[in-house]
């Protein structure tokens, strides 16, 4: 018995987890940016001309919601300044030229045994070293399990890897699957439950049979085996899935005592408890037609995407756009300049080849998206209320409620860009329930002045 | 290398960046497949002519679309194939005996009429080829009532022409050679897509198959038209055996398939798709038994058209995250505060 959700897609998933995992010579220069979660930005520590070693700490932000940055290398800090990010913009970044040693910073010396099995300890060590959800989301995980303790019963640890191409969570599980254990049994204590569900999809039978090999009763963690479907690691599904429980409209997950970590998440965890190191580098998968076949690619936190697709085999076509993370919820970065960040799970370099968009989509009206939005929403009146600027109407169908996995402009036959006019009326509505709450502010003000 | 990357200009498009294979020529190519059996088995009893029908009625549809959106100077959009099935579904719907000539009246009002001039493809709110069918019937009644014999009957039949199952199940002589097997096999006179029920579901199921369709709407019509006909049964048939003449006589069936499923005209909710089968269902049937007309497929189908848009405004499925309890207590919640109000 598998456990899914209703709606969904199955799209081409490309993976490749046979290929060997190839370890990235680091770059002459890493670019570190100091916005790589959700939340306040970190302040640089570090000026030009400091020498850093890997793992030192070279950005901070006192706020609960945030995370610090580490270096990635070792070397001298050629320049603090704006540098392109992934996501677009210019942010502000530390650039470090490698001087090849590694050598090693010992700030953070392992937990001991005692302070494993204490919260607060775990806690103030993922947050020290800057474990964000690296399943892409990049939200600061320890103030995620912070905020849920009391609150969520059933901890749901995302294993679906539902996007493409990825092939990182795979082969996290079949490398090092006592320590992903270890992770999450970190994960369960901190967040104060006697037990965590391991939602994993079927099409990863080797890495369920070897992590139920391991006992994963003795962590306190269940596998639980999920139908191969987009988007079954979304956050909602996940739930739906693995409790049976519906997140409510605008709530969190907690809001139903439910919190969800990703794979990637805890063995970086496991990283930072056990061997004392922060999150400096992770599996990034490569693909896409501009290469010459997909590669796993262990990759420093700060590698260029253009430094990354040469030690991959380099271009065998120009490349039309890269994507960050998976092709159905990842964006695009403008520049190969970019660095990798910490929720970069894949890095796909397309070319024309995968571009199946229209110039003037017509809708035919077929209704698929109906059929396959998991969030039982109604992509074809909702774009309709979209193409007219019927912002009343676009609320009463529940576009806040979508969550732009892409389903619905995935199975479109007719190309319409459904996902593309969610997001944009999401962020319509925002900025005009901003403008009317500070109109209502200045009407208040000038009456209290009155 | 630093002039290369210069070069290199990237498209930062909108997600999701892959797509499904599946495209609207696709669609529209599986139904054109979906429909052969059909098309196959009526070659096979009324000759060459039915072949000859049908491609005036292609040519022609195609020709409208086409001339259309290059007189106006819209971009062509014959290459969706969407013209070609709307051809293909008229001449369908067409006595084996019809002229070539009256096709590309039918397709002229169904693609100019009612599909371009609101706007083309996806825009109309009646099916082309059934109106373009509502039309030539209203316009030429004798000759869309025209039924030659079927191959098959040659020998059993005098005469050229001969009358239809349906008329001889509502004038209540039916005669032995229309027996259920010739039924579903198709030895009848009819329309040139609507004789043989085992070659329309042969090609509706490859549509349901290819999720093309969905199951909703053929289920629910047939189902409809099934359960009324039983619990309604006429004197001189069998309660079981009326049902199963009325199922697999006329045209139902290949509505239900071919036509009611029209994407631009049926509703695209999930159990709006239901309610509107039932209303086809319902209204098939009506006019069967009260109507001018022998079948009433055609017009069934053009009513619910007319009715989807209503019916799609009122069925939104449950929104996610909110569960009956939690409607009932919102609804529970404004009463409250209404009386208080009060």
């Amino acid at each position: 018995m598998t456990h899914t959700f209703k709606g969904g897609v199955h799209p081409n998933y490309m993976k490749a987890p046979q290929v060997p995992v190839n370890v990235v010579t680091p770059p002459a220069q890493v670019v570190i940016p100091m916005v790589q979660h959700i939340g306040a930005p970190c302040k640089p520590l570090v000026a030009k001309g400091d020498y850093v070693k890997m793992g030192q700490k070279i950005g901070e932000n006192p706020a609960p919601v945030s995370a610090p940055v580490h270096a990635s290398v070792s070397g001298k800090v050629v320049a603090v300044e704006p540098r392109p990010h992934p996501l677009g913009d210019m942010v502000m970044s530390v650039v470090i030229e490698n001087d090849y040693q590694d050598t090693p910073c010992h700030d953070l010396a392992p937990l001991t045994e005692e302070e494993r099995k204490s919260p607060e300890a775990i806690l103030a060590r993922i947050r020290e070293a800057g474990v964000v959800g690296l399943g892409g989301a990049m939200f600061p995980t320890a103030f995620k399990i912070r905020s849920g303790i009391g609150k969520v019963d059933k901890l749901v640890i995302n294993g679906a890897e539902c996007e493409p191409y990825l092939n990182g969570d795979h082969l996290t599980m079949l490398t090092f699957p006592e320590q992903l254990l270890k992770g999450i049994e970190l994960v369960r204590i901190a967040c104060g439950v006697e037990k965590a569900y391991y939602g994993i999809e079927v099409n990863k039978q080797d890495a369920i049979n070897l992590l139920n090999s391991k006992h994963p009763e003795q962590y306190g963690i269940e596998i639980v085996p999920e139908a191969v479907k987009y988007p079954q690691g979304g956050e909602k599904m996940q739930i739906k899935a693995v409790t049976g429980r519906e997140v409510k409209p605008g709530g969190l997950p907690a809001g139903v005592g439910a919190c969800v970590i990703s794979t990637r998440t805890c063995y970086a965890v496991y990283q930072a408890c056990y061997e004392g190191k922060p999150v400096i580098e992770r599996i990034v998968t490569t693909g896409g037609s501009a290469l010459d076949g997909p590669h796993n690619a262990l990759t420093r936190i700060g590698t260029p995407l253009g430094y990354l697709a040469e030690q991959c085999g380099g271009f065998v076509k120009d490349p039309k756009k890269v994507v960050l993370g998976g092709p159905m919820m990842g964006i695009c970065a403008t520049s190969l300049d970019a660095p990798t960040i910490k929720g970069t799970a894949g890095v796909l370099y397309f070319t024309k080849q995968e571009d199946r968009n229209l110039k003037n989509p017509q809708c035919i009206r077929c209704g698929k998206c109906i059929q396959v939005c998991p969030m039982n929403l109604e992509p074809v009146f909702m774009y309709m209320y979209y193409k007219k600027g019927d912002y009343e109407n676009l609320e009463k169908y529940h576009v806040n409620d979508c969550f732009e996995c892409g389903s619905c402009s995935f199975n479109c036959p007719a190309r319409m860009p459904l996902t593309h006019a969610f997001k944009t009326a999401k962020l319509m509505l925002q900025a005009k329930a901003a403008k009317e709450k500070a109109e209502a502010e200045a009407r208040a003000a000038k009456e209290a002045q009155k | 290398m630093s002039e290369k990357k210069e070069r290199i200009i990237l498209d930062a498009a909108f997600q999701p960046q892959v797509r499904t294979e599946t495209d609207t020529r696709r669609l529209m190519l599986d139904v054109i497949i979906a429909l052969m059996p059909a098309l196959i088995v009526a070659v096979l009893q009324f000759g060459v002519h039915v072949l000859l029908v049908v491609c005036c009625s292609v040519v022609s549809a195609v020709f409208w679309e086409w001339g259309y959106r290059k007189l106006f100077h819209k971009e062509t959009s014959i290459g969706d194939l969407s013209a070609v099935v709307t051809g293909l579904l008229l001449a369908m719907t067409l006595p084996p005996t019809a002229p070539w000539w009256i096709a590309p009246i039918g397709t002229l009002f169904g693609i100019v009429v009612v599909k371009q001039l609101y706007g083309g493809i996806g825009k109309n709110f009646l099916n082309p080829a059934l109106a373009g069918r509502a039309f030539l019937l209203s316009s030429y009644a004798l000759i869309m009532a025209n039924w030659s014999i079927p191959n098959a009957l040659s020998g059993t039949v005098d005469g050229t022409t001969m009358a239809t199952p349906l008329a001889g199940l509502y004038s209540g002589t039916m005669p032995a050679y229309f027996d259920v097997n010739h039924l579903f096999m198709g030895y009848i006179p009819g329309s040139i897509g609507e004789i043989s029920t085992l070659a329309i579901l042969i090609g509706g199921g490859y549509l349901i198959y290819r999720n093309v369709i969905s199951w909703r709407i053929p289920v629910s019509f047939i189902g409809t038209v099934a359960i009324v006909t039983l619990l309604s049964g006429r004197e001189g048939f069998g309660h079981f055996d009326w049902m199963v003449y009325n199922l697999f006589s006329g045209s139902m069936v290949f509505g239900a398939f071919f036509m009611a499923t029209d994407y631009a005209t049926s509703p695209v909710t999930l159990n709006g798709q239901l309610l509107y089968g039932v209303g086809c269902g319902l209204l098939t049937v009506l006019i069967r038994y009260f109507g001018g007309f022998p079948e009433g497929t055609t017009y069934a189908i053009l009513i619910m058209n007319l009715c989807t848009w209503a019916i799609d405004k009122g069925f939104h499925r449950h929104q996610f995250g909110v569960s009956k309890e939690d409607i009932a207590a919102a609804k529970a919640a404004k009463k409250a505060a209404k009386e208080a109000a009060k």
